[in-house]
């Protein structure tokens, strides 16, 4: 790095000049907006640097194990910084995301020391956790030797923390006190609306404000608007055609997947509001939803809503994001609105996914490893990817409240900070945490795909499903 | 017909022992390569008769055959042997078929037929999971250039792999397009080296082709066809690419072949017992079935031996 | 077969015409993919005219992407060299090994001879899944996770069986007769093997050698689960287009293209042995 271009960025960061200026010089410097970027970042990594030792494990080789995925993009970018601030080497892995998972099982149950850190899920900490696989990180994050002062674990919106920690006993509630935090949040993504402004002028509709008006708008929609089909939902059979939209509504009416008493899990999906939920959700994919609806993952739900065929969908927000730029026919076209299936709500309950950092416990430098996670998931990092790189949604508060980001984004996505504000408080995951999570969530979806191929009634079809899983909770001792 | 070994020409003592050892010299090579499978797979089969799921480890323990008695009453697990034997059947049948009759087309080693025989190679180039990737896109019934032509003819809302009425349709004809090149190559290079005085013989005589193919044809490529079918029967009743990356197994659980399952079990749910249950039985019946086939090739090559 | 009436030229080359259609028509499909960005490749209703353009081609050759998110390294080349290797190599030892056994098998009776030739076959029986996990705990007490020689050698796993059964059949179709006039005149077996046997089995040599080379090169999970993000083959770099923010269609279209034409050239070289059929017709009785 040139000395005169640090030193600018130095007095930057050191808040000595104003930002306007700092560009002014910068581009008289000849640098583009990009590498001062990643160069404020680095001033801003040196001002972090000033009160921790940071060259600890100076020397030391990290293994990342990566996905394909523009949170990993933006950290790799930027991980020049965090080799200078504490001279380690690291090196990555990645994997794309249909096969990443299979990559971190088979690592994982081999006892693989190969790789330190890896990024995964808060469902997937339910099978490592207990499995032995992963650290529980509270011993880091309460170890003032370990985590640097500025880290601030509670600037992490409390809804991912605590989604992101189980103590292991079946049915017990996320983040609860005795909880093990098996991973830290790194970027997340809820669900709420996002559709296609032209389309919804065209027609002539409002984004929808509780269920029964989604299912009325979705048809009127699919009926006039010339070609696209009304809302786009996933429906592979899967856990993750559960896990978005539909459980986001799902827990907007109160209902849950399972009752836990005395410790004793028991099916829920069989209540009647439950059914009569289900009913509505599957009359709206019959009537409006894709026709390949089956076969539908968050890739042809986004595709449909980027090129035009569908008018919105009920699924990530940043899905919707994605969709609006790019070489997207719909780019700029997308709008973004919260949505609160139950009409009784006062808010939305979006059902979340995290993405996150765990800690391998076969690595053989936990320590070293952990400075990586910290520096990843730190306050300076997230600045960087939020204002920079496409990285959203930001876990941290204070970057939501930071001005140039909500600049940022409300100037090209109308309507998305504000469907996130609203949405935050009541964004975790509703899910209940037990080892059967992937089993039982496919046999749902599979469920829901016999009913809305009309091979089996809704009700029917819940009551077997419930009976089924209860069988199956009761022969793994769970129930 | 004698073997080389039997060809009257004195030898001394030391040469004899070399050539009775000369066949296990050509093929133990080959065998020991390939060995240490059987350590995995041994271990394999103990797994499968443990309760062990990765993430439930209190559980972990030795039951024996529990996990496959369990199956006999599961009718999820019935239906994944009955899909299974049906898609394998299907597609071996219906590649077999056309297979053999794109050999007969291109039977003549003209110039164009050559080329054709190689071009039409490209489809098994292509690896299934991305073949079945960019038929999901053909099939879409928004981009996709199938649904597109299918609805020029007058059929607008076929639903491809997303119905259970036409889910297994469709990935039957990605699995043809994908493998009958497999057949043909394997029939046409059959069909090239069979030799040609029979054919000329019958044409001399005046014969009518269909009995020259019923009665010389077939019965010559039988051999071929018999191995050219075993490893396609292998490949289709472990098919797990295809099949995934359409349907993931469904609609419902309609498409929940073996394989599929199996890896549902291991890669997302860590029943490891339940997973290694499941392949041990698809490999049983792999095996029962490899015989019969087997056994015909075998009698097939005696029959000849003996004629010839 | 010289007098083919003009109605079966016709119809013959109908159904050539059709075959090709169907097999030919998503190959020609997903190359005019591969000259197209998404935002032309996801139109409705779909058409086959658009402004082509080698952006697909470009990243994927020298591995930089332009994104809005800034330039992305892509490893696909690197995936392509792995393929073209491991193929490469697993396909020569299987021959080496699996040539001289289906010779063995074909022309001598010898005791446990079948039981070999089936316990051969049966390795092709195990599913990949079955045996992968116990697989990855021995690679890593062996040390040969990550490597290119474990992988090569499970690999054997795939062609050798196909090879020593396809190439087998037709040792057994060529007449021993041959065989016996050359050892008679006082050769050895091996020159037998080499100049006489070899020379004759080449169509199905050759028909065996491509075919475990496809089925090696189309493989991606023994890599997947054994090796590291560097030696990925071919398959597993084409995925890495299907990201949160969209499936890159042109690019896993470019991607298909150039993996298959390894494959082609390898198929056109061996082509010449293909169609040759037994010479001559003279050896058969």
């Amino acid at each position: 790095m040139y000395d005169k271009e640090k030193d600018l960025f130095a007095a930057f960061a050191a808040k000595k000049m104003s930002r306007r200026e700092m560009l002014d010089r910068a581009g008289r410097l000849g640098l583009s907006l990009g590498a001062a970027a990643v160069l404020l970042n680095a001033a801003a990594t040196r001002a972090l640097a000033a009160d921790f030792d940071w060259q600890k494990f100076k020397g030391t080789k990290l293994k990342l194990l990566l996905n394909k995925h523009p949170y990993a993009d933006a950290m790799i970018a930027d991980l020049e910084n965090f080799k200078t601030l504490t001279g380690m080497d690291v090196s990555y892995d990645v994997f794309p995301e249909d096969v990443y998972f299979d990559k971190v099982t088979a690592a994982l149950s081999s006892s693989s020391s190969e790789y330190d850190a890896f990024m995964t899920g808060a469902y997937m900490t339910w099978t490592y956790g207990p499995a032995g696989w992963i650290e529980d990180l509270n011993g880091y994050l309460k170890d003032a030797s370990k985590t640097n002062p500025n880290h601030n674990w509670d600037d992490v919106l409390p809804g991912l923390r605590a989604s992101t920690a189980w103590n292991g006993v079946p049915g017990a509630e996320l983040g609860s006190a005795d909880a093990k935090q098996w991973c830290v949040p790194w970027g997340y993504e809820l669900n709420n609306i996002s559709y296609n402004r032209g389309l919804f002028d065209k027609v002539g509709v409002q984004p929808p404000k509780n269920l029964e008006d989604m299912v009325g708008v979705a048809a009127k929609l699919t009926k006039d608007a010339g070609g696209p089909y009304g809302i786009g939902v996933r429906g592979s059979r899967s856990w993750a055609t559960i896990h978005p939209g539909f459980l986001s509504g799902y827990s907007n009416y109160g209902q849950r997947d399972f009752t836990v008493t005395d410790g004793k899990l028991k099916a829920a999906m069989n209540t009647a509001e439950s059914k009569a939920y289900h009913k509505l959700w599957v009359q709206m994919i019959q009537d409006s939803g894709p026709k390949n609806w089956a076969t539908y993952t968050w890739y042809q739900v986004g595709t449909d809503l980027g090129a035009g065929a569908s008018a919105m969908i009920f699924d990530a927000d940043i899905l919707g994001y994605f969709m609006n730029g790019g070489d997207n026919k719909e780019k700029g076209h997308i709008g973004y609105a919260p949505f609160a299936a139950n009409p009784a709500a006062k808010a939305p309950t979006p059902n979340v996914w995290i993405w996150s950092l765990a800690l391998s416990s076969f690595s053989a430098q936990k320590d070293a490893a952990w400075y990586f996670i910290q520096w990843a998931t730190s306050t300076e990092h997230d600045m960087f990817g939020a204002r920079k790189m496409d990285f959203v949604n930001p876990v941290r508060q204070s970057v939501w409240k930071d001005q140039e980001f909500r600049d940022r984004i409300a100037k090209s996505y109308p309507g998305y900070l504000e469907q996130h504000d609203l949405s935050a408080p009541g964004a975790k995951i509703y899910f209940t945490a037990q080892p059967l999570f992937f089993d039982l969530t496919t046999q749902w979806a599979e469920t829901l795909q016999k009913m809305v191929a009309k091979q089996v009634p809704v009700d029917e079809g819940l009551d077997q499903l419930a009976a089924n899983i209860d069988k199956q909770l009761k022969d793994a001792g769970l129930g | 017909m004698s073997s080389a070994a039997d060809v009257p020409v004195a030898r001394p003592v030391r040469s004899r022992i070399m050539r009775r050892a000369l066949p296990y010299v050509l093929s133990l090579p080959a065998l020991l390569i390939c060995i240490g499978i059987l350590v995995p797979f041994f271990t394999a089969a103990y797994y499968s008769m443990m309760r062990y799921r990765l993430n439930l480890p209190m559980l972990k323990g030795f039951i024996w055959f529990d996990n496959y008695i369990a199956f006999l009453s599961d009718a999820t697990f019935w239906h994944t042997v009955t899909i299974s034997l049906v898609y394998a059947g299907l597609t071996v049948g219906l590649e077999l078929v056309l297979g053999l009759g794109i050999a007969l087309l291109l039977q003549k080693p003209t110039r164009f037929h050559n080329a054709a025989s190689i071009l039409l190679l490209l489809p098994l180039m292509t690896a299934p999971a991305l073949a079945a990737l960019m038929w999901k896109l053909m099939t879409n019934p928004n981009f996709g250039v199938l649904s597109y032509l299918v609805s020029l003819l007058g059929v607008t809302d076929f639903k491809w792999a997303s119905d259970p009425s036409s889910a297994l349709f469709t990935v039957t004809l990605v699995d043809i397009w994908v493998y009958t090149p497999f057949m043909m190559i394997l029939l046409l290079a059959g069909l090239r080296s069979l030799p040609k005085q029979p054919f000329e013989a019958a044409a001399l005589d005046g014969v009518p082709r269909s009995f020259v193919f019923f009665r010389i044809t077939l019965p010559m490529l039988m051999p071929y066809i018999i191995t050219a079918s075993l490893f396609r029967l292998l490949d289709s009743i472990q098919q797990f690419d295809i099949i995934y990356s359409m349907t993931q197994g469904g609609p419902g659980d309609t498409l929940l072949v073996f394989q599929v399952r199996s890896y549902l079990e291991f890669f997302q749910y860590t029943n490891v017992g339940r997973s290694a249950a499941i392949l041990m039985v698809l490999w049983a019946i792999t095996y029962f079935l490899s015989n019969i086939f087997i056994k015909q090739w075998l009698k097939l090559r005696e029959r000849t031996r003996g004629l010839a | 077969m010289d007098h083919v009436s003009a109605t079966e030229r016709i119809v013959r080359g109908g159904l050539i015409t059709l075959v090709l259609i169907f097999f030919l028509f998503p190959i020609f499909w997903i190359l005019l993919m591969s000259f197209q960005t998404n935002e032309t490749i996801l139109r409705i209703p779909p058409s086959l005219f658009f402004e082509p353009t080698l952006a697909n081609y470009t990243a994927l050759l020298t591995g930089q992407l332009k994104t809005t998110a800034g330039n992305l390294d892509i490893l696909f080349m690197r995936n392509l060299g792995n393929s073209v290797l491991l193929s490469t190599c697993a396909v020569l030892l299987s021959l080496l090994l699996g040539v001289p056994a289906a010779y063995a098998f074909a022309r001598f009776r010898f005791r446990l001879g079948e039981n070999i030739a089936f316990t051969l076959l049966s390795f092709r029986f195990a599913p990949p899944l079955l045996v992968l996990l116990p697989l990855s705990l021995y690679f890593k007490q062996m040390h040969l996770t990550d490597s290119y020689v474990g992988l090569i050698w499970v690999y054997q796993l795939i062609c050798l069986p196909l090879i020593l059964w396809i190439v087998r059949g037709y040792f057994e179709d060529i007449s021993p007769d041959i065989e016996h006039a050359y050892r008679i005149a006082g050769h050895s077996w091996r020159q037998t093997f080499i100049r006489i046997a070899i020379p004759l089995a080449r169509p199905g040599i050759a028909a065996a050698g491509l075919l475990a080379f496809i089925f090696a090169w189309n493989n991606f999970v023994f890599a997947l689960i054994l090796a590291s993000a560097s030696k990925q083959p071919v398959t597993v770099g084409a995925l890495a287009f299907v990201t949160a923010s969209g499936i890159q269609y042109g690019q896993i279209a470019a991607a298909i293209v150039l993996s298959v034409t390894p494959t082609l050239l390898l198929a056109l070289y061996a082509q010449r042995y293909l169609v040759e059929g037994l010479s001559l017709g003279a050896v058969k009785g």
